[in-house]
């Protein structure tokens, strides 16, 4: 775990609310599993406060891009970072408060403090055909996972958001799954982009068939309650990432906690934030 | 003991923090040996005045990857109760403006395995290990410090008294001064270590809480804990916090915090470690000045846990920079209006018994 200044390279828009913030941080980065997260300082005023959890959504790693010291994303050309050698980090935020507004506000240059990577990322991967399940900006825990698991057997992606603009990055998770054989199954609540409805909808279709190993996901609490259901129903094993209120993001302030099915509260910033489907007392 | 203590100062001057009575030197040539950062405080001799709070730092070895143990004063534990804590339902903090409101519920470890899986990997750090001792009644209390007393490495107890967030006991200890000097007079039978006791904000007089816990046998008083607070989600119309109230800690309680210090280490008489808000430097001159022997780091370390190093490191160039040799010089030194200087507590002031009720009780 480091705490290091990140320059902003980039802030990229998506339709509001979302945008995806592009940092540079120093070479030799720790290595990121999917799903572990950064605390991300917001300016130095005191609203707000405290830092922000977000998780890393992609990070050049040298390892996916062929060895090469330059930061590559997904096998393409990245821009260039402007500390030579650094690595690109990107953090996928939703403009929901005081501090998500600056970050989103930020310009090339801007300085932030970045604390990590934090917490248990999602498990080795397993054999045979996995569903990834995004609700949302659950899809910002999941885009390193699906780069991990395009090398492999094939996942599906499973995507809902409220609208069409709820569903940011629906292309790459579409590329990615479809260069491991698999696809995209996307839906939205007012139908403006794939299936009109919830993405448990499809999901369960297909997990009916009996189609999948695993399921890797992350989203809102009460989407990431009914997947649970969903899976013990049907016998996959599962795990997600989980969003808690945070204080500190290292285990410090015990805020974050999350319900143990052994009786005790977990800490979602260390015990997590991937917790498996039946460790969590939904 | 490191390379990085302090030089031997010359002759035998004092250093300890009660030696307020001598009159601050001229300021020093400019090969004057690095100045002295040591405080004593009710029998502890720490490295330096910057301890980190209770509750913010878990057990102290959760961050020795982050944080530069070896510069700390010292460290105060997560609250220890007997037993293990489950600690309340999420959501358990939230943010507010220049700070956060928690309600925890005192989720712990408990003292037995304290003593046995984190007390051993403590020993090699330098910083002094304050266990915070957590009860619902006085009998628990008395369990913690029976488990803590054999150990030479627990420097200190804190005795947590003031936590807003547990449904029954400890706060009526914080809240009742005939409470509170019962509970300090029992555990002080039971520990010859140095007592310090911490002490809640929200009652009207804090001095009169201090007093007892002087009177039950105290040797330090902690100042503050968490304000009594509310934070409301109008889109959702929900509190944000599970239990609805919870501590307000962070920058947002500084002025309380200072207020409560200068208050009660003139009108008690025990040495007084300052909480609340501390962020920079600065912060810790101001708290030193208002009456604190050392200061404690808590809701900072959240936002930026290398905090406590650059405290010590601005602490220091602060002092080189006004000509002061040790840092107890500053303790207490405010400088006040001839007019409105307080008149300092008689010494041995009697502990009211029972509060006045019906309103604050009168300064005479």
């Amino acid at each position: 775990m480091l705490d290091v200044r990140a320059r902003v390279i980039a802030v990229d828009e998506h339709p509001l609310p979302y945008f995806t913030l592009r940092l540079g941080v120093p070479a030799g980065y720790p290595a990121v599993a999917p799903g572990q997260f950064v605390m991300v300082q917001v300016g130095d005023r005191l609203e707000p406060y405290l830092r922000r959890a977000f998780s890393v959504y992609d990070i050049g790693d040298g390892e996916d891009a062929g060895g090469s010291p330059s930061a590559r994303l997904d096998g393409r050309a990245a821009p260039a970072v402007d500390a030579p050698g650094g690595v690109e980090m990107r953090l996928l935020g939703k403009v929901i408060g005081r501090g998500t507004r600056l970050l989103g506000a930020s310009r090339p240059g801007d300085e932030v403090g970045v604390l990590g990577p934090l917490g248990r990322g999602f498990g080795a991967r397993t054999a045979g055909r996995v569903a990834v399940v995004a609700g949302g900006v659950g899809s910002a825990a999941l885009l390193l996972l699906a780069r991990r698991l395009a090398t492999g057997d094939p996942f599906d992606v499973f995507y809902g958001g409220r609208s069409r603009r709820d569903l940011p990055d629906a292309d790459r998770f579409e590329e990615l799954a479809e260069a491991s054989g698999g696809e995209l199954y996307a839906t939205t609540e007012d139908g403006s982009a794939g299936r009109r409805g919830l993405v448990t909808e499809p999901l369960r279709e297909r997990l009916a068939g009996g189609f999948y190993a695993h399921l890797y996901a992350c989203g809102p609490m009460g989407l990431l309650a009914r997947l649970a259901a969903l899976c013990a129903e049907h016998g996959v094993p599962g795990e997600a990432a989980l969003e808690t209120a945070m204080g500190c993001g290292f285990g410090a302030c015990l805020g974050c906690a999350v319900p143990h099915v052994a009786g005790h509260y977990a800490l979602c910033c260390k015990d997590g934030p991937v917790f498996r489907f039946d460790e969590v007392a939904w | 003991m490191t390379a990085s203590d302090p030089a031997p100062r010359k002759g035998k001057r004092s250093r300890s923090a009660h030696a307020r009575s001598e009159s601050p030197s001229a300021a020093p040539p400019a090969h004057e040996p690095a100045p002295d950062l040591r405080v004593k405080l009710a029998g502890l001799e720490l490295a330096n005045p910057i301890l980190t709070a209770s509750g913010t730092f878990g057990y102290g070895l959760e961050f020795a990857h982050l944080v530069a143990l070896e510069k700390l004063g010292g460290i105060v534990t997560k609250g220890l109760s007997p037993q293990p804590l489950r600690g309340n339902p999420p959501p358990r903090v939230c943010e507010t403006r220049g700070g956060m409101l928690n309600s925890i519920g005192l989720q712990n470890i408990g003292i037995d395995r304290f003593v046995s899986d984190v007390l051993p990997g403590l020993k090699r750090y330098p910083a002094k290990v304050i266990v915070n001792v957590f009860g619902r009644t006085v009998d628990e209390y008395l369990r913690v410090v029976a488990r803590a007393q054999p150990h030479p490495e627990i420097a200190a107890l804190e005795l947590n008294v003031s936590c807003p967030n547990v449904e029954r006991g400890g706060i009526e200890f914080g809240h009742d001064a005939e409470a509170m000097r019962r509970l300090v007079a029992a555990v002080r039978q039971e520990t010859d270590k140095p007592l310090i006791v911490k002490l809640s904000p929200n009652v009207t007089s804090p001095v009169e809480l201090g007093l007892a816990a002087k009177d039950g046998g105290a040797d330090a008083l902690s100042c503050i804990n968490t304000v009594l607070g509310m934070a409301v989600d109008a889109a959702t119309r929900r509190p944000l916090l599970n239990t609805i109230k919870g501590g307000l800690s962070g920058p947002a309680i500084k002025p309380i915090a200072l207020r409560i210090v200068f208050d009660v280490s003139r009108g008690v008489g025990l040495p007084v470690i300052g909480i609340g808000g501390i962020e920079t430097w600065t912060d810790v001159v101001e708290f030193l000045l208002a009456g604190a022997s050392a200061v404690q780091v808590g809701t900072a370390l959240f936002r930026n846990p290398a905090t406590p190093e650059g405290l010590v490191a601005g602490l220091e160039r602060y002092l080189r920079e006004t000509g002061t040799p040790h840092v107890s010089d500053l303790i207490g030194k405010l400088e006040l209006p001839a007019a409105r200087a307080p008149r300092p507590a008689p010494e041995n002031a009697p502990v009211a018994r029972s509060p006045p009720r019906g309103g604050p009780s009168r300064v005479r």
